[in-house]
């Protein structure tokens, strides 16, 4: 028998079911806008696949809540119920919990609590059901010592429908003794007879140990397709002993009991990705290319005459011309469109914005952008902070707007876009912009500055993202989660982005932000120390410059400072900080790359730049282990490995040295 | 070895299906939707169908109804992946011309016991 | 598609074969034969080749065996597979169809 570990469906179906969720999230909150009878029909769909394939892959739990939610949706799908507010309330909460359980699912935990079990029986109370007990199942009915007598008549149509009497009289003669006696009474002649069509019927007489039961479920499918009879042969004398026990066949009644079983918790979170065909089919395409191209190059091999140089050359550039496409294509395979992170902005919206008793409307915008996968992941806790900010602090209330000569409702903008190696994401709202006043006492109030004298505008802005800091004048259960927009920056930071800020008094304001499209590869600048080799962010660079030695100047405490630009700046000697053998000391023998992270700058001394390249980033991590200061390592042209400076990393052991 | 199609939009399901006919020495098709099966039905004659009743773009039960025009289609099961609430669904399905239906939730070895059914 | 080979027919013997997979969506072809043979005053059917075969196939080959027998036809076997033989007496029709002996496998 072959036995299917049925764990192995669960990532593909907590996958699809987290996007059948956010469907039919959205489907809700269109409804909500007074939406059509398609979406109703795609809401219960959703529901109804989520059913369905906890039903199966073992997740009962989740299987009962959706039952309940799928028969509320049932009766609005076929109109016995209109769909109103709190309908579409009661479906959005069963979103938020059953997201809840998927994740519950993931951790291999508990699936239900008392938050589902309440939704579970306020959803069966909407649709009118009791939840019912376990219904006691029927005692299993005795069998018929004497036999069955079974009087089976098709309707004309079975055979088409796939239900062959053959099959069904197999079945039943597998349960016992039968004997058949066809009946040709209304079969009609050669030249009438419809072939598809059966015009047999059958006196069947089944012997054995067998339940009604038992011979019902063989003819289950067709019910509605023949005369049947079942009965029992009544045996003439002595009357029918006590018959033997016989349990009830399960043949359908068994799935009315899911079997619990127990969530595996998946250890494997390495995670997937959902490729097009289309790309696999670019990839295929390109990979034929390079075979062509290998075997034009091969020729060279055997014999090479100097009078063929240029075929050589040009099938030399040819090779680089689609390493480089297949690398392209490869890198495609992680991007992912930003929709799927913009998708959750919508009920995000709408809530705070009945929370705070404001009207915004919500324009999305360039959700085709894609984004590398991991990007992407990470992307969406800074995008919510924004989106909230700008609704709690950005956008004002409807009085406040009409007084300031604007419409009742604000608009929220999320927009994505390419520009340059990058991908932007903007989020404009057309509210009343920073509060420069307000900043510049909390500032002062906090110690980040001390004077509110001459600080320009972009001044103000940078302000925000200083850590500690909050400009809520009112502090609302929204905005005091702890988390502000220095880490906002700190997270973009960390995906080698940046966040910036622009404030249109009066009329709203902008936060940017600005990420590389992969992660996966980056160009970095290769530098010698000692031994070793570093490869610097270019992204990071400022500048780099050659010191004299009396440009640096010693603090206490060990640190060194030099002069760059009117400030001054510490110095981070690589080879000190992760400890190679033979490098430069003498600050003048070497070289010092200016860079900057988060808006601070330190210098980082080298022995020299030996070029620029990309890199293909490896995981330090997985292949060794966590090194502070470093984000990964990469492989060099001669088989070497060179490490890459994680630049932001390196900055935060910096400042917390000279804290210490 | 017989050959199937499975046809479900949830991936995870249809997966489920193959998987375990596959398993078992079948040759198995997939399509995500009723229209999708219908083109593949086309291409290659099956010699069992199994569909979901809820799909988007065309559903389990207009694609029965198709199928069964075809004269090819005459006789070949077609079995309805359906669930327990939906009882109505089994008898519509019955009615566009399926052969039969199967409970979800089912796991592999209700799946395989069924299919040996209809197959012989 | 099967042997439906009609060689060897002389004068009065009609020779009807039957495909691999008789079964409901093929039967229309021997329909149209078993049609025709009933002209002839010998007709041979052959069933040996019959891998799968179903209700349909047999309900036909009864329809057909009784008019046969109506009219006065001479209808003989040259051959029944295995199959044909199990499918006739699972639905009781073996009789009225008149198989010669089963085949050894």
């Amino acid at each position: 028998m072959s036995s299917v570990n049925i764990a192995q469906f669960h990532k593909v179906f907590f996958e699809e079911s987290l996007e059948g969720l956010d469907a039919m999230e959205s489907a809700l909150l269109a409804l909500d806008e007074g939406g059509d009878a398609e979406l109703v029909h795609s809401i219960f769909r959703a529901a109804h696949s989520i059913k369905g394939g906890s039903a199966t892959f073992g997740f009962p739990d989740m299987a009962a809540l959706t039952h309940e939610a799928e028969s509320l949706l049932d009766q609005v799908r076929d109109g016995r119920r209109a769909i109103d507010k709190g309908i579409i309330e009661l479906m959005l909460r069963t979103v938020d919990c059953l997201r809840g359980m998927f994740d519950r699912a993931q951790g291999g935990q508990p699936l239900a609590n008392a938050d589902s079990d309440g939704l579970k029986l306020e959803l069966a109370a909407a649709a009118g059901n009791a939840i019912p007990a376990a219904a006691a199942k029927a005692a299993a009915k005795p069998a018929a010592s004497g036999g069955w007598s079974i009087e089976f008549r098709p309707h004309a149509g079975m055979l088409a429908g796939g239900n062959d009497p053959l099959r069904l009289l197999r079945e039943l003669a597998a349960l016992g003794q039968l004997v058949v006696e066809a009946r040709l009474d209304r079969v009609p002649t050669l030249d009438a007879l419809d072939p598809t069509e059966c015009h047999l019927a059958w006196h069947l007489e089944l012997t054995g140990a067998v339940t009604r039961e038992a011979i019902a479920a063989v003819f289950e499918w067709v019910e509605d397709e023949c005369d049947l009879s079942i009965e029992p042969i009544v045996a003439a004398a002595p009357p029918p002993a006590p018959a033997v026990e016989a349990v009830a066949a399960p043949a359908g009644a068994g799935a009315a009991a899911g079997t619990p079983r127990a969530a595996a918790a998946s250890s494997n979170d390495a995670g997937s990705v959902r490729v097009g065909i289309d790309k696999i089919d670019g990839l295929i395409d390109l990979v034929g290319e390079l075979v062509i191209t290998q075997a034009m190059l091969d020729q060279f091999r055997e014999d090479f005459d100097p009078s063929r140089l240029a075929m050589l050359q040009q099938g030399l550039a040819q090779l680089a011309r689609h390493t480089r496409s297949l690398q392209e294509s490869v890198m495609g395979i992680r991007m992912l469109p930003i929709g799927s992170v913009f998708n959750r902005f919508p009920r995000l919206v709408r809530d705070l914005s009945q929370k705070l008793g404001k009207q915004v409307k919500l324009d999305l915008v360039g959700e085709h952008t894609e984004l590398d996968k991991t990007v992407l992941e990470k992307i969406g806790d800074p995008l919510v902070h924004l989106v909230r900010n700008a609704i709690d602090h950005g956008l004002e209330t409807p009085d406040k707007r009409r007084a300031a000569g604007k419409g009742d409702v604000g608009t929220l903008r999320l927009e994505a876009f390419h520009r340059g190696g990058s991908i932007v994401v903007e989020i404009v709202d057309d509210g009343a912009g920073l509060n420069r006043d307000a900043i510049i006492n909390k500032a002062l109030q906090k110690g980040l500055i001390k004077s509110g004298e001459g600080i320009s505008d972009e001044e103000v802005g940078e302000l925000i993202f200083q850590p500690g800091f909050s400009t809520a004048a009112v502090t609302t259960d929204l905005s005091g989660r702890g988390v502000g927009m220095d880490v906002v920056r700190r997270n973009v930071s960390d995906l080698g982005g940046t966040v910036s800020i622009k404030s249109r008094p009066g009329n709203g304001t902008t936060f940017t932000i600005t990420l590389p499209l992969t992660l996966a590869i980056i160009d970095g600048l290769r530098s010698a120390v000692g031994d070793e080799c570093y490869i610097v962010p270019l992204v990071s660079i400022v500048e780099s410059v050659q010191l004299p030695p009396d440009a640096v100047r010693s603090v206490t405490g060990g640190g060194e400072l030099f002069r760059f630009r009117g400030e001054y700046l510490p110095i981070v000697r690589l080879h000190q900080q992760f400890g190679c053998a033979n490098a430069r000391q003498k600050i003048e023998d070497g070289l010092v790359i200016v860079v900057e992270s988060d808006g601070s700058q330190v210098g980082l001394f080298v022995d020299e730049l030996i070029g620029q390249q990309q890199a293909v980033v490896k995981s330090l991590e997985a292949n060794y282990r966590r090194v502070e200061g470093i984000s990964g390592a990469t492989i060099l042209a001669d088989g070497s490995v060179a490490l890459i400076i994680d630049v932001a990393g390196l900055i935060r052991l910096q400042s917390r040295r000279k804290a210490a | 070895m017989a050959k199937i199609l499975a046809v479900d939009d949830s991936a995870s399901m249809r997966g489920m299906v193959a998987f375990t006919l596959r398993s078992a020495g079948y040759e198995v098709a997939e399509a995500e939707n009723g229209q999708l099966a219908l083109d593949t039905a086309s291409s290659s004659r099956f010699d069992l169908v199994l569909a979901d009743v809820n799909m988007p773009v065309m559903d389990g039960i207009s694609m029965v109804r198709e199928l069964r025009t075809r004269a090819e289609y005459k006789g070949v099961p077609i079995l309805m992946l359906t669930t327990e609430s939906n009882t109505d669904k089994k008898m519509e399905g019955k009615a566009a011309g399926a052969t039969g239906w199967l409970v979800k939730p089912f796991d592999p070895e209700q799946l395989l016991a069924t299919v040996k059914r209809v197959l012989g | 598609m099967g042997s439906k080979s009609k060689g060897g027919a002389s004068k009065g013997e009609v020779r009807v074969g039957m495909p691999a997979d008789f079964r409901i969506a093929e039967v229309t072809d021997v329909h149209r034969q078993l049609g025709e043979a009933l002209d002839a005053s010998q007709i041979l059917l052959d069933g040996g080749a019959v891998d799968r075969i179903d209700t349909a196939a047999l309900q036909m080959l009864v329809v057909f065996q009784r008019e046969a027998q109506k009219r006065g036809n001479t209808v003989n076997w040259a051959g029944a597979s295995a199959p044909l033989h199990d499918a006739a007496s699972q639905l009781g029709l073996a009789q009225i169809l008149a198989l010669p002996a089963k085949q050894p496998a």
